[in-house]
């Protein structure tokens, strides 16, 4: 039983006393005992922002599973202009016709550019997260229930990782070995950003393991494997969600960062990053709209997924009240 | 106090000595390497291109290589020069002394360890002279953004912290979060549009000083012009530098306000605070003399913690306004694969860090009579 449960309990203890003081003692009040996470989303509902960005980030999915298919990009596609339209060699300021103005140059249309890229931005922030939080677990759990020399060797390589130019090597790492493919850009953002979880880890796994469930585990001698698995992981949950949101947000805004170095993806397949590259050269011949709502789009999903982590801290974090 | 010190320069050791494997690890991984560049050249023969192979040592075995680029290898002894050290690998110099000190004590020729960096490819010149060179204006794009966005983080955030929930605080706390949400470049890029865009066109988009008037900045031309107009040169100067340091310190101010909020806030629900407002002290001398200096002590190690991130995060910065700092440099050679260069930088860049943990571990310990060596 954890901590929050426990806390519920009391909660539900008093409360039945009350109602029963109520109602007269002879009559029962069943109360329903609610799981960790029933509690947590009790509480994750009280945080207004929290449900806007987890409402956004629903929207946004939506967007990116089946805006594509909507209105799908080919980069090797022209796009026409309707007859009697001149071309426009800065593009097109929003119209009804194009909702988020058209690009330079060709005078695409740049809301079909962030739909398009909604998907790839998106998927490269999520599932570079995955990988870094697997990474980071596997090495935060080895070295905080092994201890000793593993530990140590672990804990220094994190160390020099961190005293890394993160961003530097990045940018080094996607040119040389990224080479515009988007599953090699999610591969190193996948391995540049598991360091921070697996301390996060290690240092739960140090105070878990001390605890005396994983004792009693040990005593009927479960194997080494489960009790990570099966009795300490689950009880340092909560926070590797929270440091995963983290890591989604950091991870969207390097891939714009290092696309926008021209670095990252191709251009043949748009993500926010590249679209943002590109809307660079017509800046001063005054089109604005082009940078400004992919950027938006960049601006927004970053604060909806950080809005997301907070309500998801606040909703694990058992000295919050529900 | 000493001991201590001592001891945190001597973990540190190990761990430049990682990065440089990473660093030297990363370039190799790298397909095609310093000859890529020449694959679609018909001009090239295969005979010029082992040629330039050998001229940079890139024929060796990988170790050699990271053995040379470390100074710890003599490239005298593979090219039979005569007169050589007798082994390839020379831990001891020709002078007897250890071969990681520097040039004039070990009498060995160059190498990292005797902080030489090497050549850079594509133009020949020295890594170290090119590094020094872009060092000046990373420095001074640097240092003016860090004094604003520590000044105005330190007021915004003790401001917020004792007006809780105030408008003010409220308008902070959107502030940080639109800041943290917002990539520099693309705040740059609205700066420019706004400043230097068809609409106003009031400060220049990019660039260090206005080439029609003034020489290239840091070239032996632009300091007799400066010499001879110091006035108008530092105007160019501020005139170039406003747009990329409002970048940098609205990006970072965001999330060091909260922390100085953060820490102020902590701090003025201390015992010591209450005692002291109990003891009738003014409200301003209670919170600047008791609570404000408690609450910059977790500041000072987070400053250490960000400045070398300061010179690494003004590649963006720096890269969109043409500012010809290390930022820059380090694109261009990334486009040129100059990978001397690049590790040059790296190295440097790692090398700030791990003196920016080092100086943050040792300033927290002075400061702090609580922590104990």
């Amino acid at each position: 039983m954890n901590v929050e449960q426990r806390i519920e309990m009391e909660v539900d203890a008093s409360e039945v006393e009350r109602r029963q003081e109520e109602a007269g003692s002879d009559y029962e009040v069943t109360l329903e005992s609610l799981s960790q996470w029933q509690l947590a989303w009790k509480k994750f509902k009280k945080h207004h922002l929290a449900l806007l960005g987890l409402g956004i980030l629903g929207l946004l999915f939506l967007v990116a599973v089946f805006g594509p298919i909507l209105a799908p990009f080919d980069f090797n596609t022209i796009p026409k202009l309707e007859p009697g339209a001149k071309p426009v060699a800065a593009g097109r300021p929003p119209s009804l016709l194009h909702l988020f103005g058209e690009t330079g140059g060709l005078q695409r249309d740049v809301l079909q550019l962030v739909v398009n890229g909604a998907r790839t931005s998106l998927f490269i922030g999520f599932s570079s997260m995955f990988i870094g939080v697997l990474i980071g677990t596997i090495v935060g759990s080895v070295a905080g229930y092994l201890g000793g020399f593993v530990d140590n060797f672990l804990m220094r390589i994190v160390d020099v990782m961190l005293s890394l130019p993160i961003l530097f090597v990045i940018v080094v790492a996607a040119k040389f070995l990224g080479q515009g493919s988007v599953l090699l850009v999610v591969v190193i953002f996948g391995v540049f950003s598991w360091m921070g979880v697996s301390r996060l880890v290690r240092s739960l796994f140090l105070s878990i393991r001390e605890r005396e469930f994983v004792e009693a585990a040990k005593a009927v001698g479960v194997r080494d494997r489960r009790i990570i698995f099966r009795h300490i992981l689950p009880n340092a949950f909560s926070p590797i969600v929270v440091a995963a949101s983290l890591i989604v947000a950091g991870n969207i805004i390097t891939e714009a960062f290092v696309s926008f170095l021209g670095v990252g993806v191709n251009p043949t397949t748009p993500t926010w990053g590249n679209i943002l590259a590109n809307a660079r050269t017509a800046l001063l011949q005054g089109n604005w709209w082009w940078p400004a709502f992919s950027g938006g789009a960049i601006i927004v999903t970053v604060l909806a997924v950080s809005f997301v982590g907070d309500g998801l801290r606040d909703a694990f974090d058992p000295r919050s009240q529900t | 106090m000493t001991k201590y010190v001592i001891r945190r320069v001597a973990q540190s050791i190990p761990v430049l000595f990682g990065i440089t494997i990473i660093v030297y690890g990363i370039l190799l991984a790298a397909p095609g390497g310093p000859t890529a560049k020449f694959a679609n050249n018909p001009r090239m023969t295969e005979a010029q291109k082992d040629a330039f192979k050998r001229s940079w040592g890139l024929d060796q075995p990988i170790p050699v290589q990271y053995c040379r680029w470390m100074g710890l290898c003599n490239p005298a002894v593979d090219d039979k020069i005569a007169g050589s050290i007798p082994s390839p690998v020379a831990l001891i110099g020709p002078k007897g002394w250890p071969n990681f000190l520097p040039e004039a004590l070990s009498g060995s020729t160059n190498g990292l360890l005797h902080g030489d960096l090497g050549f850079s490819i594509s133009s020949g010149y020295s890594v170290g002279d090119r590094i020094a060179t872009a060092a000046l204006p990373t420095f001074i794009l640097a240092s003016v953004s860090l004094v604003i966005w520590l000044t105005l983080a330190v007021l915004i955030g003790v401001f917020a912290a004792i007006k809780r929930y105030s408008i003010f605080d409220q308008a902070a706390t959107i502030f940080a979060y639109v800041g943290f949400a917002m990539p520099t470049f693309w705040l740059g890029l609205m700066l420019i549009f706004f400043f230097s865009g068809p609409g106003l066109n009031i400060l220049p988009a990019g660039g260090m000083t206005e080439t029609r008037t003034s020489p290239a900045f840091g070239s032996p031309d632009y300091w007799v012009y400066f010499g001879g107009h110091p006035l108008a040169a530092i105007v160019d100067l501020a005139k170039h530098l406003l747009l990329p340091v409002i970048t940098l310190v609205v990006v970072n101010i965001a999330g060091d306000s909260r922390f100085v909020r953060a820490s102020m806030l902590e701090a003025l629900g201390q015992d010591y605070v209450r005692t002291a407002k109990a003891k009738g002290l003014p409200n301003r001398a209670v919170t600047f003399k008791h609570a404000l200096r408690n609450a910059l002590l977790p500041v000072i190690t987070n400053i250490g913690l960000e400045i070398p991130f300061l010179f690494t995060g003004a590649i963006v910065t720096e890269s969109i306004f043409s500012w010809p700092g290390m930022g820059l440099l380090f694109i261009t050679s990334t486009t040129q694969a100059d990978y001397p260069v690049l590790m040059g930088i790296l190295l440097i860049s790692a090398l700030v860090v791990v003196a920016g943990n080092l100086l943050a571990d040792i300033a927290y310990a002075f400061v702090d009579p609580r922590i104990k060596f």
